[in-house]
């Protein structure tokens, strides 16, 4: 058999070379740690008011229609709470987004604008975020985008770890897939409750008379049947036998990272140590909710800021992932890990009565990651006029989500099959987010699907 | 497809062969990767049963938190010929929970101290909504303590089970900061009293509770300022439900669908989001009395509709292709209730939701469109949601299904703690004061699982799907603290005689004799006891596990004690631990965990 590794060695060198050609991003490592790469979707839940982490800045013509439509809202351009000016001013990073703005001007953080599901339009939060995350453009399915596009990539049976969804219950985008693991917290996930004499080995303890088992082990035996359930908790025992090896109380983050001391960073931190240990993972998914802000969102020039502490909690943690992660030459697990963040939809341009803001359209993804083309913006941003505006109250979008997550899963992952990923979506085109060479998008062939054989 | 949604509620093996044909594809198997083995699609495997327990023991395990052997013999005194009659009995008294006397449940809840559960909402408004977190989350507090103590010890467990399924129909998360310190006003006055009750009622009681007022925010939404949070809700989680969502289009297209409703009238079928804004405007004004600047002395935290030109949109709103007069003020309100009430759309989404609970992840169309016509025909009647209740319990897709579903977390643990006779009183005893209680364990480990309750932040509540709850980490983390519940003693500490909170001990000696403590014998006593019957392989791998190198009617010596070092002898060794495990292990077997 094909030895996968040493392919995927041929091919990341064959990218990287291409890469440098064609950005002239010489700081670039030919040297990386992985030799696979891991995308990390981070899902950003409720509806993110893009237009309060990244506004219209200085020199944006779309400036005063934002100050009209944000009267109480806006971020202002100087004094208490001013933005953040990148491009040239053309946009201003929400100020509690501070450790963005750095990764942005080290050109390691793209933004991608006018982001999101071109149809079907909708307004709820669980029908967009299906749809999205499904990835069948109004179709449901009960099968994540991610699942597909696990199944697609003709994984060798030894990678011990493929996927992650972080958290208790497992996110839609990995919905279905036989090999992702729904781990909340690495070093809870192990059944170590019982009783002290007889938590035993091949579970835990040693010292104990030959023979004895402990409860973990026998579990196995009375889960073999064939039902749904069944399967589905050999799958669960699978998953705790992989982790239990693992020791995450002594995960010491590197590169002075500081991880702060919330869910969404210490699950990031989680997923680095998986990173790190060659598990084999390929994607994970992380939940950070809180954004649908109808009311009270607060204001950077104010002392009350919720939409603030929000923006913090995401920067903070994804700039720890990142520096933790960011090692040199064969520690260098940053040149192998893209995040992608998405949101179901933005918010309506116009502030409410009530300090916050209604569901919306169009928003933004962010990029990070080593091999990301960082330091710019994607995609066009359709206006804040209301002639620009999708319904007259909406920010267009522009850039359909997939084109995004397609250019990743091709030059990231080096799976071409987006269009399986993706069922209804055609005329894939990179945006020119991620280094990495490109593929001929196309569907899987589920009969010759293990393409090395 | 025919329902973008329908597929939510596929079992695992309909979603496959759906997924497979929405992309063109047909071969299911090929979604394997090679050399591991799938979960969907396990041929290799001989295609067994799962093991069946008998009716009354199914029934009971799906319409209560879990099977006890006080049930099962309750059941049997019923009047009745036979099981079908008897179930027919034991649905007419659980429907009249007011007729069932309920005094070990009462006496616990009386014991517990708790302080918040008898206060009124405005002494609820004016006590509890302070800067100090511990007094303000006292009441969430207390009625997530109530609330185990009611599923684990109430006799009335099919209210109790119903009173979870509205709750998490109108979620809202407990301990929001503005819904924590009235959450027991929620729970006591608004969903409780309409269980058995009539929807259109509780549909009103929700949207003017102060709970669902700050949680969606209603209270804040006003003709000038108007707020579309509730109303979205209102109508895609609560009424018509996102399988009735026309997403963004023109209200008059002609390709949307007109029927007729439960109050004879016709309406639109599918919702575009003008139904959402003109329903916010129809709500403008209904609000709480909560300080507001222009009324500073109406501050006691109760509904009030404010008809004010500033408050309420008077002018003409129409929904779902049905006009609303100007100037009529809060019947605008009444108005829209009756018209979501009485929607088909409506009907179908909550008699699905209904089936699902109860019968599986994809009930039978059949079942389902009888219920939502039942649900539709007996709109206005005060004890619909009784009727509905209580005709999926007597259909025969209940009596008939099995294994369909896997516990929630919460059902798991509840169910553990019912089974096996438990002795736990959760209390706010340490609240606050930053001491570890066994309580804090048990509802930080539901935490783990997924499923601590009124914790869900979002406000479409717990998912009810098979799959949601079989993840890894949901299944992982359920058996992890399954296995805990029977070496937790009731008070935290390091000392061992401590009482356990499940008294595996005292219960096994109490039950099989002295001179017949075999492994049989034992595993025969908690195997009835937990599951209601003996299924392989759980009931052979459990007496193995407790008899070790013993026979199996051989008599054990319960003991602790070491039985190691060089000639170990397995059977000897710490033996009550050993019967705790084998007690844990059947209550982690798929046996106790599906439905």
């Amino acid at each position: 058999m094909f030895n996968r590794r040493d392919f995927l060695k041929t091919s990341a060198a064959g990218g990287s070379a291409l890469a440098l050609a064609g950005t002239s991003r010489l700081g670039f490592a030919a040297t990386t740690a992985n030799s696979y790469d891991t995308l990390v979707v981070v899902y950003l839940r409720g509806g993110m008011d893009a237009l309060t982490l990244l506004s219209p800045g200085g020199s944006n013509s779309n400036r005063a229609a934002y100050e009209t439509a944000r009267p109480s809202l806006k971020v202002p351009l100087s004094g208490t709470g001013a933005g953040l000016a990148i491009a040239a001013d053309q946009w201003r990073l929400h100020p509690r987004a501070a450790p963005l703005r750095d990764l942005f001007t080290a050109s390691k953080l793209a933004i991608v604008l006018g982001s999101g599901m071109p149809a079907p339009v909708t307004r709820s939060h669980f029908d967009a975020q299906i749809n999205m995350e499904v990835g069948l453009a109004g179709q449901s399915s009960g099968m994540g985008w991610l699942t597909r596009a696990l199944a697609s990539a003709n994984l060798p049976p030894t990678v011990q770890i493929p996927a992650v969804s972080a958290g208790s219950i497992t996110s839609t985008a990995l919905l279905g897939s036989t090999e992702s693991i729904t781990l909340g917290s690495g070093a809870d996930f192990r059944i170590d409750s019982g009783s002290w004499a007889w938590n035993v080995e091949p579970d835990f303890r040693t010292t104990a008379p030959p023979g004895a088992r402990g409860i973990f082990s026998m579990l196995p035996e009375l889960w073999g049947g064939s039902d749904p359930l069944e399967a589905a908790g050999r799958q669960a025992l699978d998953a705790l036998n992989v982790i239990k090896p693992i020791d995450f109380g002594a995960y010491a983050p590197a590169n002075g990272a500081v991880y702060p001391d919330t869910d969404f960073a210490r699950q990031l931190k989680m997923l680095a140590q998986l990173i790190k240990r060659d598990v084999g993972l390929r994607v994970c998914t992380v939940d950070l909710g809180g954004w649908d802000t109808h009311d009270g969102q607060g204001n950077p020039a104010s002392s009350y800021d919720y939409f603030g502490n929000k923006v913090e909690e995401l920067a903070k943690g994804l700039a720890a992932f990142y520096t933790d992660l960011n090692g040199v030459g064969a520690n260098n697990y940053a040149a192998t890990t893209s995040v992608v963040t998405m949101s179901e939809f933005g918010r309506r341009v116009r502030e409410n009565d009530d300090g916050g803001t209604d569901h919306g359209y169009g928003s933004i993804m962010l990029a990070l990651g080593g091999a990301v083309n960082g330091g710019q913006m994607y995609g066009t941003f359709g206006g804040l006029t209301t002639a620009q505006l999708f319904e007259g109250a909406d920010v267009q979008v522009t850039t359909d989500y997939r084109r995004v997550l397609s250019e990743a899963l091709i030059r990231r992952l080096r799976n071409p099959n987006v269009y399986y990923a993706f069922p209804t979506y055609s005329a894939y085109a990179p945006l020119g987010v991620f280094q990495g060479t490109d593929l001929p998008p196309q569907n899987y062939d589920r009969i010759f699907g293990n393409g090395f054989q | 497809m025919a329902s973008a949604f329908a597929s939510q509620v596929f079992s695992r093996r309909h979603l496959i062969q759906a997924m497979a044909g929405a992309i063109g594809v047909t071969d299911e198997t090929a979604m394997r990767r090679p050399g591991k083995a799938p979960l969907l699609e396990e041929k290799s495997l001989p295609q067994t049963t799962a093991a069946t327990p008998p009716g009354p023991v199914r029934w009971l395990q799906k319409a209560t938190f879990g099977f006890t052997q006080g049930d099962y013999a309750a059941f049997y005194s019923l009047p009745g010929a036979n099981d079908d009659l008897r179930w027919q009995s034991w649905v007419s008294q659980q429907l009249n929970p007011a007729a069932i006397s309920d005094t070990a449940c009462d006496a616990r809840l009386a014991g517990a101290g708790f302080t918040t559960l008898g206060k009124t909402l405005p002494q609820l408004w004016a006590q509890h909504r302070v800067d100090n977190y511990t007094t303000r989350m006292q009441p969430i507090a207390e009625i997530e303590c109530a609330t185990s103590i009611r599923a684990i010890y109430s006799n009335r467990q099919l209210y109790e089970v119903m009173a979870d399924f509205w709750h998490d129909h109108f979620s809202t998360f407990g301990w929001d900061y503005d819904g924590g310190p009235v959450f027991v006003h929620y729970d006591r006055d608004v969903i409780r009293p309409n269980v058995f009750g009539n929807f259109r009622t509780l549909l009103e009681a929700v949207c003017k509770s102060t709970t669902m007022m700050y949680y969606l925010d209603l209270q804040a939404s006003t003709v000038a300022g108007p707020n579309e949070n509730y109303a979205r809700e209102l109508i895609e989680l609560h009424t018509l439900g996102a399988e009735n969502y026309a997403g963004v289009m023109d209200p008059q297209d002609p390709s949307l669908p007109v029927g007729i409703s439960g109050d004879g009238t016709s309406a639109r079928l599918k919702y575009v989001d003008e139904d959402v804004y003109e329903s916010t405007r129809v709500l403008t004004g209904w609000t709480i009395k909560n300080g507001h600047w222009q009324y500073p002395a109406d501050n006691d935290g109760t509904f009030i509709f404010r008809d004010a030109e500033s408050w309420h949109d008077r002018f003409t709103k129409y929904v779902l292709n049905r006009r609303f007069a100007p100037d009529q003020g809060q019947q605008d309100g009444f108005k829209l209730f009756d018209t979501l009430a009485s929607h088909p759309g409506t009907a179908n989404f909550i008699a699905r939701k209904l089936c699902r609970r109860f019968v599986g992840d994809n009930p039978p169309s059949s079942l389902v469109t009888s219920i939502a016509q039942l649900f539709m025909s007996t709109w206005q009647a005060p004890d619909q949601l009784k009727q509905v209740t209580q005709a999926i319990l007597l259909s025969n897709e209940f009596k008939t299904s099995w294994g369909t579903k896997v516990k929630r977390p919460f059902n798991a643990v509840i169910g553990a703690l019912r089974g096996a006779g438990a002795d736990f009183t959760p209390t706010l005893a340490s609240y606050g004061s930053g001491t570890w209680s066994t309580k804090d364990e048990v509802n930080s480990r539901l935490q783990q699982t997924g499923q601590r309750k009124f914790y869900w932040p979002a406000p479409n509540g717990y998912p009810d799907t098979a799959a949601a709850w079989s993840s890894s980490g949901s299944l992982a983390m359920t058996w992890k603290m399954l296995v805990r519940l029977t070496e937790i003693h009731k008070e935290v500490g390091y000392d061992d005689t401590r009482p356990y909170l499940i008294d595996i001990i005292g219960l096994t000696n109490g039950a099989v004799a002295a001179g017949s403590r075999t492994a049989v014998n034992i595993v025969n006593y908690w195997c009835d006891r937990l599951l209601g019957f003996r299924p392989e392989p759980t009931y052979t791998k459990a007496v193995d596990y407790l008899r070790q190198n013993a026979a199996a009617t051989e008599v054990l010596t319960l003991n602790e004690v070491w039985a190691g070092g060089s000639s170990p002898n397995l059977k000897n060794h710490y033996t009550q631990s050993r019967l705790r495990a084998t007690v844990a292990l059947i209550m982690c077997s798929p046996d106790a965990l599906r439905r």
